[in-house]
C-alpha cells in the first residue's frame, strides 16, 4: 500500500475530490454540469507536462430524452444509436520516457498506445449483434474524429476478458448483455485533423477557457502526447443516474523545443557567446566551449510553451475549481498576471490560479536561482517525479522473415511490494505465436519461473478473420527483472493483401499492462511502445518480370520443344503433297469435277484424286 | 528440319563429338574471363541513379556549423585526453558526455575467442530517442574507439558527440537514432549488431540492455586524420561479400560529391579519371575484397542483417573541415530519415567501379557461371567418355556396326570413384577445423606441415588406391567427373551469393578441368603433378601472402578470428570446395589406369 499513496497525493484532482476512480460517491459529480482544469507539471530534462481535462455530466434521463446541454449531441446520438453504455477512445502519439518521467499521468488511465485505441461497452443480446453494433459505432466515429477508426474490422477486434474493467457503474445489466469490445490501430498518425473534431465536443469549442491553449502545431510537436476520450455512466448512492463524459490531452513539452518562434523553427547553431558553456574547463576559450546545456531552460511563460496566452476562462465552467494549477516546489517563484488569485496547496508541491473570465492569463517560471551550484541544485526546482509501480519494455528478438520472437521486460522497482499485473496482447493474425514456447524467467535466474505466470488466456487468431488475443496474468516479484518471451511465426500473405509500403513492415499493437491491487482492481495502466514486424515481402515487380520472362520461355523454348515432341517426320514423298503441287492438285481436281459436270461423265480423264483437307506434312500419332 | 534433325541424330553417334566438350569448356572459361574484362566499358556498365524516390539525397538545408564547431573542439579536447587510457576508463568519461546531453546510454561487455587469443572489450551506446516517433524504427551512427588499422578515431569520436548533441536539438526525426561508440571497429560493432538481433551467444557476449526499433540503416565514421581532407572514401563492402543497399551508396556520393562538393573515392582508389584500367582497378579491387569475405569496418557486420551500412573515411589534403564531414552525415541522416519503407528499391548485388558507373547482377553474373559451367560440361563428358569402351578393344566392333546400333556403353564401376570423391569432401573438414582451431603459435608450423603433407598426400592416396582397388581408366574418369560435378555445383550455387568469391576460385581450379591421368607416361604425370602443386591452394594462399607481403602466420589469424567473430564463409569455400576438387584432379593425375582390369559390356 505504500506504493499507492503517492499517487493519490501527486494527482491533482483528488484533492477536488472528483477523482477519476468515479465509483466512489461523490455528491458534487451530479451537481457540477462542467468543469475543466490544467495541470502543469515541470518534469526532469527541461519537459512540461501539460494535463489538459474537460468534464461534463449529463442526467440520463436528459440524454434518453435529447436534451443535451454539455454533452456533445454528436457524439450523444452516436452512443444511443449504437447501444454503447461506456465508452473509451485514445488517440496517442511518441512515448513516454517513465526512467525520466517517472509515474505516468493520471496513473495511466487515460492514455493509449501509439496510433489510437477504442474499448466499449455494447449493449447486446447476441455477439453477432454486439459485432453490428460495434461495426456502427467505429464507422460512425471515424467520421466524427477524422480517423480510419472504420479499419478497426474483425481482424483487430478483440474481446478482452481480464485487462478492463467498466469504469462506470452499470447497475441493472447482467454479464450477457453487456459486451466488451477492443480494437486498436497501431499505424493511424494522430494529428491536427483529430484535433479539431475533439475541440468541438467542448462547451466552448477552444474559444475560451484552457482550450485556447491547444494548438496544433505545439500539440503535435510534442515528445509525448494522448487525447482521451470516456464516457460512463455514473450512479452515486440515493441520486439519478449521470452520464459523465470526460476529455483528457496529456502532452509533454520540450521547453526547449516550445520556445522557439514559430517563424523561426529551424535549430540553427546559436551564436558563439550565447551558448551555455561549462567555464571551469581548462580548454575554455572563445572558440571552445564544452556545453552546458542540461543546466538551461528551467525558465518559461505560458506563452512561449503555447505560442499564445490564456483567454479568460470558460463561462460554463464550474467556478469551484481553479482552471490552472502548477506543481512545482512551492519555495520556488512563479510570476502571473494581474488579477490572478494564486493559492498554493498544502502538500507543499502545488499551487493554483483563480482566474477572472475575460482577463488574459499569463504566468512566468523564471530560472532558478543558482544559489546551489551542485547538480542536486536542478532537483529541487521541480516536483521529484514518482517512480512508477513497473517498467516495461518490449522488443523483437531474433531477425529473418521466417520466425521471430517477443521479449517483454519487466521491472519492478519497488524494494518489498510484489506486482500483479494482466498483460494483453492483441497480435494481427500473420502473427502466429507458438505459445507453448512462452516463458517467463527471472533475471538473474537460470530455466524459466512456472510461479510468474498465474493464468493465461488465449485466444488464437484464424487467419484473415480474427486476432489473437493473449491476457496473461502474472506477479512480478519485488525487486526484480522478469523476462517474458515467446515465439512466433509470421506467415506469408497473398499478394493483393499487402500494403503500398510492403517493406515498411507491420506495426504490432501496443502490449496493455493492468496492474491489480490487492482487492483485484486496476490500480496503474502502462503501454509498451509499438514495433514494427517485416513479413516476408515479394518484390513486387517480380510477378511483372516472372510473367514475361515465363511467357518468352513458354512461346521460345517450350512450343518448339513441345513441336518436335509430338510430331511424326515422315520423307517427303510419303505424305501428302505441300504447297504449290498441292493446290494445283486441289484446282485440277475441281476442273476436273466442273468440266465432268459440263462435258458430261468421263469425259476428259480418268480418276481424279481427292485431296485430303489434312494440315500438311505432320500427322498426329 | 527433319533432314536437320536426321543430321543431328548422325552427329551424336559421331565418335568425333566427343572431342568437342574440352574445346567447349575452354571457350566457357575464356568467354567468362573476357566478359569481366568487358564490364568496365560504357556499353556494359551503367552510371548510377536514385531509385528510391523518398531518399531525396541533397534536397536539404544543412545547419550543421557556427558556434557547434566550438562544442566540437571541447570534445576533442575531452578525446584526446583519453587517448592510451583503457576501454572503461575510455567509456566513463564518453558515457558522462553522452548523459549529459540528455540521451539514454547502456553498456554491453564482449569476449571473443579466436585463434588463441582473447578479444574483448565494452561497447557504449546511446539512444536518442525521436523525439514525437515511438521505437518502432532507428537509424545508427557508430564511431569507433580505432579504426581497422588501429589508428585513434581522433576527430571521428568528438564529430559524433557534437553531431548526437546536434541531432537532439531537430524534432523532425522520424527514426530513432543510436550513437554507437566502440572500442574497435570489428568485434565491437560484431557483438553489438548480434546482440541486438538477439543472435549471440549469452556466454561472451552479454545481452543490450536498451533497446530500440527495426535498424533501417547505419553510418560509420572514421576520422582519423587531424588535418583537413580533400574527399571521402566510402567502404562497403560487408562481411562475406554482402553489399549495402547502392541506393545508400549513391545518397552519400550525392550529398557528398553533389552537394558538398568534396571527391568521393570507392576501393582505396584515391585518383580516379574514369578511364577503363581506373575502372577496372576498382572493380577488381572490389572484387578481391569481395571474395576475401573479410570485414572492413565496422559497418560490416551490420549488412549481414539486412541493415544497409557504410563508414565513411575523410582522406588527403584539402579544405573541408570535420563541419563539413558532419554536415554530409546530417544529411544522409535526413536522407535516412526520410524512408518510410525500409531500403528495398535499389541494387544488393553490383559490382562498383567507378562512384557513378556500377554493374548490376543481371550483367556480371554470366561471367561466374560461364567458369562454373566449364567443370560441369567437363563432368558430363568425362562421364559420357567413362560410358564409351576404350577405343583399342572397341575399334573392330565398331567397324562393322557403324550405323546400326547405337554406340556401346560399358557398365561403370560407381563404387571406387563415389568412395574417393567422398572420401576427399570429408577429408576437407581437417584442415577447415585445424586451421580455424590452432592458436596463432601453431599456425605457421602448422601451415608448414600441412603444406609438406598436401604435396604428398595424392602420392600417398594415388599409390594407395593402385595397390588395393587397381583402379581403371574409367574409374578415375568418373572420380574426376563426380569431384568437376560437385565443383561445377557448388560454384554456380555460389555466384549467386558471392560473385567474386565463385570467380576467383572458379579460376584457380579451372585447370583442373584439362589434367587427367596419363597411362603411358609417368614423366607427364609427374610434371602435370607439379604445376598442379603451384595452384593448390596452400601454396596459392602462401604465394599471396608473400605476394601482398603479408605474415602468413597473420593472414591464417585473420582468417580464424573472421571465421569465429563475423562468421565468414570463406574458409569453407577454400577448403571444402576447392581443396578436394583439386586433391582428387592430384589423384588421378598420379593414376596408374590398369589397362587389363576391365569388364567391357555392350548393350
Amino acid at each position: 500500500m505504500r506504493q499507492f499513496l503517492p499517487f493519490f497525493s501527486l494527482s491533482l484532482l483528488s484533492f477536488l475530490s472528483t477523482t477519476c476512480g468515479a465509483t466512489s460517491t461523490t455528491s458534487d459529480t451530479a451537481a457540477a454540469d462542467y468543469h475543466e482544469q490544467l495541470v502543469l507539471r515541470p518534469l526532469p530534462q527541461s519537459a512540461l507536462l501539460a494535463s489538459f481535462n474537460f468534464r461534463s455530466n449529463i442526467t440520463v434521463s436528459e440524454f434518453e430524452a435529447h436534451n443535451f446541454r454539455f454533452f456533445p449531441r454528436s457524439l450523444g446520438q452516436i452512443l444511443q444509436h449504437a447501444g454503447t453504455r461506456e465508452l473509451h477512445l485514445r488517440f496517442g502519439l511518441g512515448r513516454w520516457d517513465s526512467e525520466s518521467w517517472g509515474a505516468r499521468p493520471w496513473d495511466g488511465a487515460r492514455e493509449g498506445g501509439t496510433g489510437v485505441e477504442l474499448w466499449a461497452w455494447l449493449e447486446a443480446q447476441s455477439d453477432e449483434e454486439a459485432d453490428h453494433k460495434w461495426l456502427t459505432l467505429t464507422n460512425a466515429l471515424s467520421g466524427l474524429f477524422c480517423a480510419s477508426l472504420n479499419f478497426i474490422d474483425g481482424t483487430r477486434t478483440t474481446r478482452p476478458v481480464m485487462s478492463f474493467q467498466p469504469e462506470g457503474d452499470h447497475p441493472n445489466t447482467t454479464a450477457t448483455d453487456t459486451h466488451l469490445l477492443y480494437g486498436v490501430l497501431p499505424h493511424e498518425v494522430v494529428c491536427t485533423e483529430n484535433l479539431t473534431p475533439f475541440l468541438k465536443l467542448l462547451p466552448c469549442k477552444g474559444k475560451a477557457g484552457i482550450a485556447t491553449l491547444l494548438d496544433g502545431h505545439k500539440l503535435f510537436d510534442a515528445s509525448w502526447q494522448s487525447m482521451a476520450i470516456d464516457v460512463r455512466p455514473i450512479c452515486p448512492a440515493g441520486g439519478e443516474c449521470v452520464l459523465q463524459i470526460e476529455l483528457t490531452i496529456d502532452m509533454v513539452l520540450d521547453i526547449d523545443r516550445s520556445k522557439r518562434p514559430r517563424d523561426n523553427p529551424i535549430p540553427r547553431p546559436p551564436p558563439g557567446h550565447e551558448l551555455p558553456c561549462n567555464t571551469s574547463k581548462p580548454y575554455h576559450s572563445h572558440d571552445t566551449c564544452f556545453p552546458a546545456d542540461h543546466e538551461a531552460n528551467q525558465d518559461w511563460t505560458l506563452s512561449q510553451i503555447f505560442g499564445r496566452s490564456m483567454k479568460g476562462t470558460c463561462p460554463l465552467t464550474d467556478s469551484k475549481v481553479p482552471p490552472v494549477c502548477l506543481q512545482v516546489p512551492n519555495s520556488r517563484a512563479v510570476y502571473h498576471s494581474d488579477g490572478v488569485l494564486e493559492k498554493k496547496n498544502l502538500d507543499r508541491i502545488s499551487r493554483c490560479f483563480e482566474i477572472k473570465p475575460d482577463a488574459d492569463f499569463e504566468i512566468v517560471l523564471p530560472n532558478p536561482r543558482d544559489d546551489q551550484e551542485n547538480n542536486q541544485g536542478a532537483i529541487t526546482h521541480i516536483v521529484k517525479p514518482e517512480t512508477p509501480l513497473l517498467y516495461a519494455e518490449r522488443s523483437f528478438t531474433g531477425h529473418g522473415q521466417e520466425r521471430g520472437g517477443m521479449q517483454t521486460i519487466l521491472r519492478n522497482p519497488s524494494p518489498d511490494t510484489a506486482v500483479e499485473f494482466i498483460y494483453m496482447e492483441s497480435l494481427p493474425w500473420f502473427m502466429r505465436i507458438y505459445l507453448h514456447t512462452m516463458s517467463a524467467r527471472i533475471d538473474g535466474q537460470s530455466g524459466k519461473d512456472e510461479s510468474l505466470v498465474k493464468e493465461v488466456y488465449y485466444r488464437p487468431a484464424v487467419d484473415r478473420a480474427r486476432a489473437t488475443q493473449l491476457e496473461v496474468r502474472m506477479r512480478v516479484p519485488p525487486a526484480s527483472t522478469v523476462f517474458l518471451t515467446y515465439d512466433f511465426e509470421k506467415s506469408i500473405l497473398r499478394y493483393t493483401e499487402y500494403p503500398p509500403d510492403a517493406n515498411r513492415g507491420f506495426d504490432v499493437a501496443a502490449a496493455v499492462i493492468t496492474i491489480l491491487n490487492s482487492a483485484n482492481e486496476a490500480v496503474y495502466n502502462l503501454r509498451t511502445t509499438t514495433l514494427l514486424c517485416s513479413l516476408p515481402t515479394p518484390d513486387f515487380s517480380m510477378p511483372y518480370n516472372v510473367i514475361i520472362f515465363t511467357s518468352t520461355a513458354i512461346a521460345l523454348a517450350f512450343g518448339g520443344m513441345f513441336n518436335i515432341l509430338v510430331r511424326r517426320f515422315v520423307a517427303a514423298d510419303e505424305g501428302p503433297e505441300v504447297g504449290l503441287a498441292a493446290v494445283k492438285a486441289k484446282l485440277k481436281g475441281r476442273l476436273a469435277v466442273l468440266a465432268k459436270r459440263f462435258g458430261g461423265a468421263g469425259a476428259k480423264k480418268g480418276v481424279v484424286e481427292e485431296v485430303k483437307p489434312v494440315p500438311v506434312a505432320d500427322v498426329k500419332e | 528440319m527433319p533432314r536437320l534433325l536426321s543430321s543431328a541424330l548422325a552427329l551424336r553417334r559421331d565418335p568425333r563429338i566427343l572431342k568437342i566438350p574440352p574445346y567447349i569448356s575452354l571457350l566457357c572459361i575464356l568467354v567468362g574471363t573476357v566478359w569481366l574484362f568487358l564490364l568496365p566499358l560504357d556499353e556494359y556498365s551503367r552510371r548510377t541513379y536514385i531509385s528510391e524516390n523518398a531518399l531525396l539525397p541533397g534536397q536539404v538545408h544543412t545547419y550543421f556549423g557556427g558556434s557547434d564547431q566550438n562544442v566540437l573542439r571541447a570534445y576533442k579536447q575531452e578525446v584526446n585526453a583519453l587517448v592510451g587510457k583503457s576501454n572503461v576508463e575510455i567509456n566513463d568519461q564518453l558515457e558522462s558526455i553522452v548523459k549529459g546531453l540528455g540521451l539514454k546510454t547502456a553498456r554491453q561487455n564482449f569476449t571473443y575467442h579466436a585463434a588463441g587469443r582473447t578479444y574483448e572489450g565494452e561497447n557504449l551506446y546511446a539512444i536518442l530517442q525521436a523525439p514525437r516517433g515511438d521505437a518502432t524504427e532507428a537509424i545508427v551512427l557508430v564511431a569507433a574507439w580505432e579504426n581497422v588499422k588501429h589508428e585513434v578515431n581522433r576527430n571521428g569520436m568528438p564529430l559524433v558527440l557534437t553531431l548526437a548533441r546536434y541531432f537532439k536539438r531537430w524534432s523532425l526525426w522520424s527514426k530513432d537514432i543510436i550513437i554507437l561508440l566502440s572500442p574497435d571497429s570489428i568485434y565491437g560493432p560484431q557483438a553489438w549488431v548480434d546482440a541486438y538481433h538477439d543472435a549471440h551467444d549469452s556466454s561472451h557476449v552479454s545481452s543490450l540492455p536498451l533497446k530500440s526499433g527495426a535498424l533501417q540503416g547505419a553510418i560509420a565514421i572514421d576520422y582519423s586524420q587531424e588535418h583537413r581532407f580533400e574527399s571521402v572514401h566510402i567502404v562497403y563492402d560487408g562481411v562475406n561479400g554482402q553489399l549495402p543497399n547502392l541506393d545508400l551508396i549513391n545518397s552519400v556520393v550525392n550529398i557528398a560529391g553533389g552537394q558538398m562538393g568534396m571527391g568521393v573515392a570507392l576501393q582505396e582508389m584515391w585518383q580516379h579519371n574514369n578511364k577503363y584500367p581506373q575502372r577496372l582497378r576498382t572493380m577488381l579491387r572490389g572484387m578481391l575484397k569481395q571474395g576475401l569475405g573479410l570485414a572492413s569496418g565496422p559497418h560490416s557486420s551490420f549488412i549481414p542483417y539486412h541493415v544497409d551500412a557504410v563508414t565513411l573515411r575523410p582522406f588527403g589534403e584539402g579544405w573541408q573541415d570535420e563541419m563539413a564531414m558532419g554536415r554530409v552525415v546530417e544529411g544522409t541522416f535526413r536522407s535516412l530519415n526520410n524512408l518510410l519503407e525500409h531500403l528495398h528499391q535499389s541494387f544488393f548485388f553490383y559490382l562498383l567501379m567507378h562512384r557513378e558507373r556500377f554493374v548490376s547482377i543481371g550483367t556480371y553474373l554470366p561471367s561466374a557461371m560461364l567458369v562454373a559451367a566449364n567443370f560441369t560440361i567437363m563432368a558430363i563428358f568425362l562421364w559420357m567418355k567413362s560410358g564409351q569402351p576404350e577405343p583399342a578393344s572397341t575399334a573392330p566392333s565398331s567397324a562393322e556396326s557403324e550405323k546400326s546400333a547405337p554406340p556401346p556403353t560399358v557398365e561403370r564401376d560407381l563404387f571406387l570413384p563415389l568412395g574417393v570423391v567422398t572420401l576427399c569432401q570429408f577429408a576437407s573438414a581437417i584442415p577447415l577445423y585445424l586451421f580455424n582451431q590452432a592458436p596463432e603459435s601453431a599456425l605457421t608450423p602448422l601451415f608448414t606441415t600441412f603444406l609438406l603433407i598436401n604435396t604428398a598426400l595424392p602420392f600417398a592416396l594415388s599409390q594407395f588406391l593402385t595397390s588395393f582397388y587397381a583402379p581403371s581408366l574409367q574409374q578415375y574418369h568418373l572420380i574426376k567427373s563426380f569431384s568437376l560435378l560437385l565443383l561445377g555445383m557448388f560454384l554456380s550455387a555460389l555466384a549467386t551469393l558471392n560473385f567474386s568469391l565463385a570467380m576467383i576460385i572458379g579460376l584457380l581450379a579451372a585447370p583442373l578441368s584439362f589434367v587427367g591421368p596419363f597411362p603411358n607416361s609417368p614423366v607427364a604425370s609427374i610434371i602435370c603433378f607439379v604445376l598442379l602443386n603451384i595452384i593448390s591452394p596452400p601454396a596459392v594462399l602462401f604465394a599471396s601472402a608473400l605476394y601482398w607481403g603479408l605474415d602468413v602466420t597473420s593472414v591464417l589469424r585473420e582468417a580464424a578470428v573472421a571465421w569465429h567473430v563475423t562468421g565468414t564463409y570463406s574458409a569453407v569455400v577454400v577448403w571444402c570446395v576447392w581443396w578436394p576438387a583439386w586433391l582428387a584432379a592430384s589423384v588421378s593425375v598420379l593414376g596408374r589406369p590398369e589397362a587389363g582390369h576391365k569388364k567391357v559390356k555392350t548393350a
